[in-house]
């Protein structure tokens, strides 16, 4: 066996394969369950029309099946459909820019370590001779970065959508390439802050010991019950979903950045879209959900699986179960907001993001940082911080400034007119604005 | 005083070989990205029309071209996010080797006071950004 060859490379680039089809397996089917979601609470049926029998008259039975051979068949059509470029495109750039966003899509998830740390025995294995056994992590890379690695490549999937928009040379790609830009990156400081708060509490970058510390001390939606909030709001609008899909805003913008797109190039973009679901949730499952535990303060497994091969190996594949069940729990409540809230104004997210959700979690990290350095790092103690600065902010909004701008016109006979007799609120400064609008002062009849 | 932090921060081994399965799954991805444009460009048809290759505005012919001149207001954005994105970066190896401080060195007080005295030049910026109207958007 080859020196470089070490148990935790052989089981990594193994795991990493696994997980890759796992999850465009599950992309698929999430694909599916959205719609079906979004048939079923639109009082639809969905698709139920397409089996695995196709078309073939001896595979009858196999017809129907509640349409459960949709995904197959969007993705053959995805790729029978023409890969068509328009002539003004920047040909080159409107090539790399699918590929650009569906690389970082599917090596983010290496570091997820979906099986823990398992005690691998020796083993003969055909070619490669013994394998030296050992302490290895079921995780497609198992390096001392950690997270970072997540954080810094998860972020690069920014590109795609701002080559995208630009590439296509066309005015609603580009715009919605820019807005979707600005608001991932806007989006990219609460979420750093915010794992920034969880990781002051654990001290480590290493999915493994982030995982080890909520088996000893509760998940850390508990101690960081603010923080975890903050970090799915931002996730959401990482990965562009309603409530803050404002880059595909089809009233706007038709299709945003993808809307020249067609073919496998436009099922890449839509991949990554639901591989960046997966990662994120798989992220907050890792950072806020305990990872692979099944129960908050208990634990059900051991921390290292040690044993025979078919032992460590159930082991690790029970917490694999566990740690997707999670994820997908958390993809099924994205898909649920997707379906129910309606999507915020573009200025509506920028605004939030920037006047909300990043001074909250600035607060936060100084509040964290303060009670580690005060030896009140635990759950209890933690809880009760996050529970009084919520508190806080909520006392505080009425007192805070109010903007003026972008807020309901009080135009008369609108349904935002106020009621008669009442003073009208809102209205433009500019003194020629003014004058177009009547109605300033007291409502008369 | 530099020692506590620097034997915490000695402490992981940095072995470049970890990152060896790193090198096989980028070329794992890249190679599906690629495999699926070409077969996709294989396999689909391939039709051109004038009216075809035209950019799709809602329908309308497109007028000019959409490389012009934008919203300065993304730049600023962009300006802002950069000295938050490199000051979070700044502040990931302190989270990390911070709570692993003994809580009884005295020297811990100190180092909380200068993260914080660099996270409160940021906030001087986000005031001053605040001021001037770069997180508003009308």
């Amino acid at each position: 066996m080859p020196d470089w060859l070490t148990a935790q490379t052989f089981v990594s680039v193994h795991v990493f394969f696994i997980m890759v089809h796992v999850i465009l397996l599950t992309v698929a089917y999430l694909i599916y369950v959205e719609r079906k979601a979004a048939s079923y609470i639109q009082d639809r049926v969905g698709p139920n029309r397409v089996g695995f029998d196709f078309g073939l008259p001896w595979l009858k039975p196999l017809r129907g099946m509640l349409g459960l051979g949709q995904p197959l068949a969007d993705g053959m059509k995805f790729l029978l459909k023409e890969d068509y470029a328009p002539d003004r495109v920047d040909k080159k750039l409107f090539t790399l820019a699918p590929m650009v966003m569906i690389v970082p899509a599917l090596i983010g998830f290496a570091i997820i370590p979906w099986g823990g740390t398992i005690v691998l025995p020796d083993l003969d294995l055909p070619l490669i001779g013994t394998m030296e056994g050992g302490p290895i992590v079921i995780a497609g890379l198992h390096v001392n970065v950690g997270v970072i690695y997540l954080i810094s490549v998860a972020t690069l999937s920014v590109y795609g959508v701002t080559l995208g928009g630009w590439a296509s040379n066309n005015k609603y790609s580009f715009l919605g390439g820019l807005r979707c830009t600005a608001q991932m990156i806007s989006y990219e400081i609460p979420l750093g802050l915010c794992i920034l708060a969880a990781l002051l509490l654990v001290g480590s970058f290493l999915p493994e010991e982030i995982i080890g510390y909520q088996r000893d001390h509760g998940w850390l939606i508990f101690a960081q019950p603010l923080a975890a909030i903050i970090f799915f709001i931002a996730l959401l609008a990482e990965s562009n979903r309603i409530p803050f899909d404002n880059a595909e805003a089809e009233q706007e913008l038709v299709g945003g950045y993808h809307t020249e797109y067609s073919s496998m190039r436009f099922a890449l973009f839509f991949l990554a879209e639901y591989a960046h679901m997966i990662t994120g949730c798989a992220f907050f499952a890792l950072l806020f959900l305990g990872g692979y535990e099944l129960l908050p303060f208990v634990s059900v497994f051991p921390a290292v699986a040690e044993g025979s091969i078919l032992a460590v190996l159930g082991i690790a594949a029970l917490k694999f179960a566990v740690f997707f069940g999670k994820v997908l729990l958390l993809v099924c409540f994205m898909i649920l907001i997707r379906w129910s809230i309606p999507r915020l104004r573009y200025d509506q997210v920028m605004m939030m993001g920037w006047q909300a959700v990043i001074p909250i979690s600035l607060v936060l990290v100084v509040l964290t940082s303060t009670m580690v350095y005060l030896g009140l790092g635990g759950v209890v103690p933690m809880f009760i911080a996050n529970a009084i600065l919520a508190v806080v902010i909520v006392a505080l909004v009425p007192v805070l400034p109010r903007t003026r701008t972008n807020q309901r016109l009080p135009l008369y006979g609108s349904r935002f007119c106020p009621v008669t007799g009442s003073t009208v609120q809102t209205g433009p400064t500019d003194p020629l604005a003014r004058e177009d609008r009547p109605l300033q002062g007291t409502v008369t009849a | 005083m530099l020692h506590p932090l620097t034997t915490l921060a000695s402490q992981p081994n940095v072995a470049l070989d970890q990152y060896l399965p790193l090198a096989v799954i980028i070329v794992g991805a890249v190679g599906f990205a690629v495999a699926n444009i070409v077969l996709t460009k294989i396999i689909g048809p391939s039709r051109r029309g004038a009216n075809k290759g035209m950019s799709y505005e809602s329908g309308m012919n497109p007028v000019g071209t959409a490389r012009k001149r934008f919203n300065v207001r993304f730049y600023l954005i962009a300006m802002v996010f950069l000295v938050f994105d490199v000051e979070i970066i700044f502040l990931y190896p302190w989270a990390t080797t911070f709570p692993n401080l003994d809580p009884a060195n005295p020297d811990a007080g100190i180092w909380l006071f200068r993260i914080f005295f660099f996270l409160f030049t940021t906030i001087v910026a986000y005031v001053y950004g605040f001021r001037k109207g770069v997180f508003n958007f009308d």
